[in-house]
């Protein structure tokens, strides 16, 4: 693998970039949404074509036509969202339209699931190649999607955003695949957000910024700070500054809280936590760990067994979200696009999906809805046309904005933001960072579910640690480093 | 990515931009090929297509398919549909008939008691559909079979010699139009008006567009079904109730087939199988058009089978270009 360089016409995307990897090495690229890494790694994969500029490999001028040949050439792409057969097993997912065959076209069940250990073990996935693929987690459902890229015997694999949804623990597993990957000659690009996960694989890390290159560094001579001022122009605070009283009343108290008997598989147990007037509480966990299923029953969502809710010491009754929301508590979902965004609606009618009472029973007033949209396009600087084009048009941390301005617009007393800065690029998430400082400050109580830890210990005044179901541990913010919260996170579970 | 700061100041431009977008839709295009087709066909046969007698008969046969097709429209902007509509229009028609021929209730009370029954069928559509979770296909495709088992149960082949304070309000005429055509335009702005600016009907877009995050968003989604069911219902028993009153005639297989017509009409007018898209107007401009094509089939000539085979290729035809288009339009 010796050089890659192009450039677009017509609508510039990606102006005389430059691209190197050698063989043996960990590449990552790095810069905000829209900077222009897609179309390079599409450009790479064969779905584009470049302009101008040519792509090398191992020294020979080559072009890629199409996905096939760049899976010919030996790039093989594990792409961010997951493009797996959910109903199928995990060795025709591995193998999908290759499977090994025997005469008359009758696939060979036995070396298909031999060949599929085989790599299901080199991703360190303990499960049976037979499993069909959606009774996987997230996470499992990720090391799936590298073992169909290692199928291919690549040359090159390009990862991006392979730990959006993936906990510490699965990180460091993915490391060690990259690891094994990087000694056996492969070359890897690494696109991602995070930067300190960055700091921990890569070798090497290119900058774009606009479609322009800034820089290509060495990682042991660059730092964070240096590479969000190259991804953004501007330096960012990122610092949660405000010390809260303790002594605020408390706005959301959960007693007892248990999944109902009925169910096949209870995962919630006795939790009990609360969160004051002004405080943002983080609940850290690994994944399956119930954070987002204990939102959704505080949400009116999932059926709840015992337990009560209270807000601001009152008791509520919530069966619904209808509920949830006039006891004054705000839901952001997990994924934006799956659960909190309408995408092929307008900015606007986003906005206002949480309180449509507001604008009128009997007769709508549309002037309104745009006048609140470009309130918030203005405050959460949402960058559109109009708010009168599809969320869908827009880049994921302005679809978060839009998710979160619809619950601004609500003004709940208790906002669950789960997830809000997955797949965010490093401007977009401190502003969503921002945000939430602000609606504390205003009086509001923010629960705040993350695997991303530096996030949660970043933005948290207390922090709750769950664990299968339950509530390992509390900590607040002096006590609570990586390590500790880490350990509550999987006591047990080792 | 550099924020293009476009200030809308003039209220004009502001309310037109709070409209929905998409400068390409396919009810435009229909009206545009509508349009088209009238001009043609007025030229070519001046004398049998362009008057007023045939616009009338053409509008007079769409009443029916007009009325399900409101119905229709709503169901699948709220991402569902009904199946069983054709089978309701019969089955109501039929059961409003025995109410006041062989019970001898008087007609206001038969036409009550035949859209109670309508709205019953509708929310069992609906129970199944929303609380118990069976697919909508499956669930309107089975009780479709049920409507039309009851119609026939009841009617036989169908029941004649209405009384005739019941088949002349189907048959009154007012400015050349027969009542049921006046019913059909009444509905259809109602509908227009509830789909735009009403909370209760603008959910469904929302349910259709997403109807996950539409009930994260406090939208009762279970309920909303619910009602579009037993809408439906209600809109399908009229336009049986209708037409027997227009023909005082009540036909146990009168529906048969009206529910993929009614289909077809919406989709050629902008509604997607996905949901979260169309508009009652796009609706009555596919109505519209399904019954002018039939028209002009018939005054150029060509035997009955052509139709089906026109009708199709038009709504393939139509879906694809839309499809081709919209991916030119987002990269």
């Amino acid at each position: 693998m010796d050089g890659i360089r192009k450039s677009f016409e017509g609508n510039v995307v990606l102006k005389d970039v430059s691209f190197h990897l050698s063989a043996g090495e960990v590449h990552a690229l790095v810069g905000e949404n829209g900077a222009g890494k897609s179309t390079l790694m599409n450009i790479l994969a064969g779905v584009h074509q470049p302009g101008l500029g040519t792509v090398r490999l191992r020294g020979a001028n080559l072009t890629i036509p199409d996905e096939k040949a760049a899976q010919r050439l030996g790039i093989a792409i594990v792409f961010q969202e997951r493009s797996l057969f959910g109903q199928l097993s995990i060795a025709e997912n591995i193998f999908a339209a290759r499977q090994p065959e025997k005469r008359f076209g009758r696939i060979d069940r036995e070396r298909l699931y031999e060949e599929a250990r085989v790599l299901l073990k080199r991703t360190g996935l303990d499960e049976d190649p037979r499993t069909s693929v959606e009774e996987l987690s997230p996470a499992q459902q990720q090391l799936v999607e590298i073992a169909k890229a290692l199928s291919f015997c690549p040359a090159i694999v390009i990862f991006d955003e392979p730990t959006s949804s993936l906990t510490e623990r699965e990180t460091q597993g993915l490391f060690g695949v990259i690891r094994q990957l990087k000694a056996s000659g492969v070359g890897v690009i690494y696109i991602s957000h995070r930067l300190r996960e960055i700091f921990q694989i890569a070798d090497r890390v290119t900058v774009l910024k606009d479609g322009e290159n800034q820089g290509t560094l060495q990682l042991a001579e660059t730092s964070t700070d240096d590479l969000i001022q190259r991804m953004v122009g501007r330096s960012l605070q990122l610092r949660h500054q405000d010390a809260v009283a303790a002594g605020n009343p408390i706005f959301l108290e959960v007693r007892n809280l248990s999944d109902p008997k009925s169910v096949t598989k209870p995962l919630l147990k006795e939790i009990s936590f609360n969160a004051r007037q002004g405080e943002i509480v983080g609940l850290a966990g690994l994944a399956g760990a119930g954070r987002t299923e204990l939102a959704l029953a505080i949400f009116g969502v999932r059926p709840r067994g015992t337990g009560q809710i209270l807000v601001r010491g009152k008791q509520v009754e919530i069966n619904s979200p209808t509920q949830a929301i006039a006891a004054g508590i705000g839901y952001v979902a997990e994924d934006r696009k799956e659960g909190g965004l309408f995408l092929e609606m307008t900015i606007a009618e986003n906005v206002a999906a949480a309180c449509l009472r507001r604008f009128g029973e009997f007769r709508l007033n549309w002037c309104e809805h745009v006048a609140v949209a470009e309130r918030f396009r203005k405050s959460l600087r949402i960058a559109c046309r109009t708010t009168s084009q599809t969320v869908q048009s827009l880049s994921g941390g302005n679809q978060q904005k839009v998710a979160l301005a619809k619950w601004l617009l609500v003004n709940p007393t208790i906002l669950i933001v789960d997830e809000p800065t997955r797949g965010v690029d490093v401007g977009a998430k401190a502003e969503v960072h921002e945000l939430l400082y602000s609606l504390s400050r205003q009086g509001a109580a923010v629960v705040a579910i993350s695997s991303d830890l530096p996030e949660i210990l970043d933005i948290s005044d207390r922090i709750y640690v769950m664990r299968e179901g339950t509530i390992a541990g509390e900590l607040s913010r002096r006590d609570a480093a990586e390590e500790s919260i880490m350990r509550l996170a999987s006591l047990s579970a080792n | 990515m550099p924020n293009s700061d476009v200030q809308i100041s003039d209220p004009l431009v502001k309310k037109k931009a709070a409209q929905r977008p998409g400068l390409f839709s396919r009810e435009v295009a229909l009206a545009g090929v509508t349009i088209f087709t009238i001009l043609l066909f007025w030229i070519l046969y001046p004398t049998s297509f362009g008057n007023f007698r045939n616009f009338s008969a053409i509008v007079r046969n769409l009443a029916f398919e007009g009325i399900l097709a409101i119905g229709m429209m709503i169901m699948l902007i709220g991402g569902s549909f009904d199946l069983s509509v054709g089978s309701m229009a019969s089955m109501i028609g039929v059961v409003t008939a025995a109410l006041m021929k062989g019970w001898n209730w008087p007609v206001p009370l038969a036409v009550a008691g035949g859209l109670l029954v309508a709205a019953l069928g509708g929310f069992l559509n609906g129970f199944i559909v929303a609380k118990v979770k069976v697919n909508a296909l499956i669930t309107t495709l089975g009780t479709m079979g049920i409507f039309q088992g009851i119609a026939l149960l009841i009617g036989g082949p169908g029941i004649t010699y209405l009384p005739e304070s019941f088949s002349q309000f189907g048959q009154a005429e007012f400015l050349g139009l027969q009542s049921p055509v006046w019913v059909l335009i009444i509905l259809a702005l109602l509908a227009h008006y509830a789909m735009s600016y009403t909370r209760v009907f603008r959910q469904f877009y929302y349910i259709g567009s997403n109807a996950k995050a539409a009930n994260l968003s406090g939208i009762n989604v279970q309920r909303l079904q619910i009602v579009s069911f037993v809408l439906m219902g209600m809109l399908a028993g009229l336009a049986g109730i209708l037409y027997a009153s227009r023909i005082a005639t009540a036909t146990s297989t009168l529906g048969v087939g009206a529910e993929l017509q009614a289909i077809t009409a919406v989709i050629l007018g902008g509604a997607s199988l996905a949901g979260g898209r169309g508009t009652i107007w796009g609706a009555m401009i596919g109505v519209f058009f399904m019954g002018l094509m039939k028209n002009v089939l018939i005054i150029s000539r060509f035997s009955s089978e052509w139709q089906g085979i026109v009708l199709g290729a038009v709504l393939v035809a139509a879906v694809a270009i839309d499809s081709v288009v919209n991916r030119r339009q987002s990269p």
